[in-house]
């Protein structure tokens, strides 16, 4: 074997436009062999035609993709050794599940023994062993599914683009998968970009996040800065159920630093922040930040509703200028009074927007930033 | 919904059995007029007493017809043969150009493709005499005056519109992304085609082709303008039939009868695929 | 490390497409393009002959006249009466057929065994070549043994000719073309009704609406596209009609049904007048292409609308 180059896949400067509308826009990435990175997106952002230029199925206007560091933006896609499972899934319908999975074999020009072989490790791997004379017609969801990963895994492809496969199949079976992939991803040792809708999907697959929006990625980076620093508003409340709370703030000056009120209850934002003193500003607090408390220094608020899920509890609160905050808290932990209530934040969770252009703001390099953190 | 009044039922009935009546006697008195000689086909009034006979058939498969002047020459069973041949020469002929066609219309929205679609679908409702008359002449100057490649070549005028529409539409059916998953997978472009394309637009290449044998062996006008005797279909054969027989009439009976079984035959078989193919899969029933 | 390197690595605007791939399209029309080549050049040449004084029989007559063809139409009886008995035809056949094939599809409208079998049945006529159907009611209106002829003595009609007198000559290739393509239109509508949603018929049950009234206000609105597809198509064909009218009269008695095209055929057969041949069928194209845009336009929405419902 040749030595592996370090970036399984090389996108750079992708461009591409049906019409008027501009589908990609100047797009850039770099995954390394072996890493998982996943385009997270609203539908509409561009994150299929993205994978779509990657895998040859769209010509893009400008820019390269490089596979293994080999230049593949003009091969043909039988050239690219990569292996996709589409979000319709794309079986052919006209051939059973095993000849399905086996196609990357085929064309590989494999014996008969290797195909079959081949066909069946990965089928048992995905547990459809059962179901390979099957046509697709006769599947279930979920078989149809399977089916359509153990085809794009079958050939043992460099390069794994997965378009948002979890995305027609029920609840249940969504769940299930989402804690099976990432072993199955990470003994395939392939490269994987994995598009998809759900956070929760994208918090658990990913190496990376990159959060693509109008054909432009506005966030790159691990789950967890994502969760916790937001580039954008809209980026905020993509991630996280129930969704954080935004709330129009002006900081004020209060001694030192900068405080916001909240039911004309002082909160302060920590140091850094002291340029936004005045200036229009969204503060984002994430519900499970948020706790009840019967110390006097919480915000006051008035309970209006509590929505049990299975693992939380979601209390609707209203501020005394009757904004609305929702509060998380795990199942089996004590709630509120009924009626008036105290809340309190975990110091340092609060994120601090631009109003106007709904930018992070984050705060500004500091010498004093020991002194007040509490 | 059910509960019609018993006088609509009767009536509907009655409605039912006028329109089978209308639409299928023709087809049933051209039957029992071949089975039947001259003697009784002329009888007054006519009635369904009669002794059937193949002896129509006979005459027209050994292409021997006797009568009391003597022994006449009936070249129909060449009329036979050249339908055939013919129908299913341009019909093989418009699969092979309009097939790759209609799916390079289908996949490729390149310049120009709606423009060459829209000739070939305007042309199949523009007179056909229009291009017949002058092609009469080219014809005479080219050399494929009364050959079957002429004719042929000229059938594609009917066949070729048919198939790249029909077709058409049933390659847009396709997901581009069944085929751009055999193609990830690592197949050609060209076996992509044959091991998806084809075989998924099958029905509709089926229809479309079963309708284009329909239309072409039903043709008239193209042979009656360029072909003679000795390279004329059905269409055309019989009704020459009629003034060299004068008045045989049972054989002429058994000429149409052989003439029109073959469509017959298939839109029986095939009937489900015709309803789509006659509206050029505008309406699929 | 996944990285966005957003920052400026200019790459040359390049052209995506490989010649090849961008050739292939091309390749695969080409003979599609050839047939179309080889349509319009026999087509322009028509048009080329419609401006010219060209009769075969005197080749050394030929020039170029202009317009001289389509003007003299204008004090032609023979043009005046071709186009009066073309529109005749075309609108009667299409107006009846269109009327017994609404009420044939109403009455087969319910899918049971029995309608879809008649459904079928009615396929004959429609796959039978219209010339040899010609020829079926030619014999079936032989004044000798015609079992039609049979039927009108029985009835009264002593002297009944059927498409040798001038007098019942429209009605016989009408009642051909009815016969041929009736099922047309019959299996057209008969698609459209089966596909309308049920809900309005439904709501209209509950709320009383007498059936007559259903027909009315729902099943005919809702049916007008295909109505409208089905009798344009058919009226691009009538109006040409050339199999059923040559095989059952070749347009006689006289210049009785001296359609558009049976006229120009003799006119270029018998009296070898390319040139009038020629403008005669440009004026037959024009009225065409006419009604062709109109139905092409209709019948791609049409499509449309049954490929978004499957």
């Amino acid at each position: 074997m040749t030595e592996q180059h370090p970036l399984g896949l090389s996108i750079q400067n992708l461009t591409k436009r049906f019409k008027s509308d501009t589908a990609l826009d100047d797009v850039s990435l770099d995954v390394p062999a072996g890493g998982t990175l996943v385009i997270f997106g609203p539908s509409g952002a561009g994150k299929t035609v993205l994978l779509r230029c990657v895998a040859g199925a769209i010509d893009p206007d400008a820019g390269q993709v490089l596979v293994g560091g080999e230049d593949v933006t003009d091969a043909p896609p039988e050239q690219r050794g990569v292996g996709m499972a589409f979000q319709n899934f794309a079986l052919f319908p006209h051939m059973t599940a095993r000849d399905n999975i086996a196609s990357p074999l085929t064309a590989a020009r494999q014996s008969k023994d290797a195909i079959r072989a081949g066909v069946e490790s990965v089928a048992k791997l995905l547990k459809i062993d059962h179901v390979l004379s099957h046509a697709p017609r006769a599947l279930s969801n979920g078989q149809k599914q399977r089916t359509a990963l153990a085809r794009a895994l079958a050939g043992k492809p460099k390069l794994l683009l997965l378009d948002d496969p979890l995305r027609n199949v029920d609840a249940k079976l969504r769940f299930e998968m989402r804690l099976e992939l990432p072993r199955l991803l990470a003994d395939q040792g392939a490269t994987v970009v994995y598009v998809t809708q759900d956070y929760k999907e994208a918090m658990a697959l990913g190496d990376r996040i990159a959060v693509l929006n109008a054909g432009r990625i506005v966030q790159l980076g691990t789950p967890a800065e994502i969760y916790q620093e937001p580039a954008t508003t809209d980026i905020a409340r993509l991630f996280g159920d129930p969704t954080i709370n935004l709330l129009d703030v002006t900081p004020e000056r209060d001694g030192g630093g900068a405080i916001v009120r909240l039911s004309d209850q002082r909160l302060p934002l920590g140091p850094g922040f002291e340029q936004t003193i005045d200036h229009p500003c969204a503060i984002g607090l994430r519900p499970e930040a948020l706790s009840f408390t019967e110390e006097a220094d919480g915000v006051p608020v008035t309970v209006e509703a509590e929505t049990p899920f299975n693992e939380k509890i979601v209390t609707l609160v209203t501020t005394l200028r009757g904004r609305e905050i929702l509060v998380s808290r795990p199942t089996g932990t004590p709630g509120p009074r009924e009626g008036a209530a105290r809340i309190v934040a975990r110091p340092g969770a609060a994120v601090l927007f631009d109003r106007e252009t709904g930018a992070r703001i984050p705060p500004a390099p500091s010498d004093k930033a020991q002194t007040e953190a509490a | 919904m059910d509960h019609a009044p018993i006088w609509e039922r009767w009536l509907r009935g009655v409605a039912l059995i006028l329109v089978v009546l209308f639409f299928m006697f023709p087809i049933f008195w051209i039957l029992v007029m071949s089975v039947q000689t001259n003697e009784t086909i002329l009888r007054s009034p006519p009635s369904m007493a009669f002794e059937p006979t193949l002896q129509n058939y006979q005459a027209l498969i050994t292409g021997k017809l006797e009568t009391q002047a003597g022994s006449l020459d009936i070249a129909f069973m060449q009329n036979l043969w050249n339908s055939v041949l013919l129908s299913v020469c341009s019909v093989a002929l418009a699969l092979v150009l309009g097939v790759p066609a209609a799916y390079a219309f289908a996949r490729h929205k390149f310049r120009g493709s709606e423009d060459i679609a829209f000739t070939l679908l305007s042309f199949r409702f523009a007179p056909p005499l229009l291009v017949l008359l002058p092609l009469t002449l080219y014809f005479q100057d080219i050399g494929l005056a009364d050959t079957y490649v002429g004719l042929i070549w000229v059938y594609q005028l009917i066949c070729l519109p048919l198939i790249l529409w029909i077709v058409r539409g049933y390659f847009e059916d396709i997901s581009p992304d069944i085929e751009h998953a055999y193609r990830i997978a690592g197949h050609s472009w060209l076996s992509t085609f044959r091991r998806i394309a084809l075989p998924l637009a099958g029905p509709g290449i089926a229809a479309a082709g079963l309708l284009a044998f329909i239309f072409a062996w039903n043709n008239f006008i193209f042979a009656l303008v360029l072909a003679s005797a000795d390279k004329q279909p059905v269409t055309v054969g019989a009704l020459a039939f009629v003034t060299a027989s004068g008045i045989q009439y049972g054989q002429i009976a058994a000429a149409v009868v052989l003439s029109i079984a073959p469509t017959l035959a298939l839109a029986l078989y095939a009937q489900r695929y015709l309803v789509e193919g006659l509206s050029l899969g505008a309406v699929k029933g | 490390m996944a990285t966005a390197t957003n920052d400026a690595q200019l790459s040359p605007p390049t052209r995506r497409y490989s010649a090849s791939k961008r050739l292939l399209p091309y390749l695969l029309s080409l003979p599609a393009l050839l047939v179309c080549i080889g349509i319009l050049i026999p087509f322009f040449t028509a048009v080329f002959y419609s401006l010219q004084r060209f009769r075969l029989s005197q080749p050394w007559n030929r020039s170029m006249n202009w317009g001289e063809n389509y003007l003299n139409f204008l004090s032609d009886p023979d043009f005046w009466n071709t186009l009066q008995i073309s529109l005749t035809y075309a609108f009667l056949t299409v107006g009846l057929e269109l009327l017994l094939g609404l009420a044939i599809a109403l009455l087969l409208q319910k899918p049971t065994r029995l309608n879809n079998f008649v459904s079928i049945m009615l396929l004959m006529p429609l796959m039978t070549a219209p010339a040899l159907a010609a020829l079926m009611w030619k014999l079936m209106t032989n004044p000798n043994f015609g079992i039609l002829s049979y039927f009108a003595t029985v009835i009264g009609f002593d002297d009944m000719r059927w498409g040798a007198s001038p007098d019942t000559a429209l009605f016989t290739v009408i009642l051909v073309d009815i016969w041929v393509y009736t099922p047309f239109m019959m299996i057209l509508l008969l698609a459209g009704l089966r596909s309308l949603p049920k809900q309005p018929f439904e709501a209209a049950a509950l709320d009383g609406v007498p059936k007559i009234q259903q027909f009315w206000r729902i099943t005919l609105p809702m049916l007008t596209p295909y109505i409208l597809t089905a009798s344009l198509f058919r009226l691009l064909d009538s109006i040409q009609q050339f199999d059923i009218i040559y095989a059952l009269t070749q347009g006689g008695p006289g210049d009785k049904l001296m359609v558009f095209q049976v006229e120009a055929y003799l006119n270029f057969f018998q009296s070898t007048n390319v040139g009038r041949s020629a403008a005669l069928l440009m004026i037959l194209w024009a009225l065409t292409f006419f009604l062709s845009n109109i139905f092409i336009k209709n019948w791609l929405r049409l499509r449309e609308r049954a490929r978004g419902e499957v």
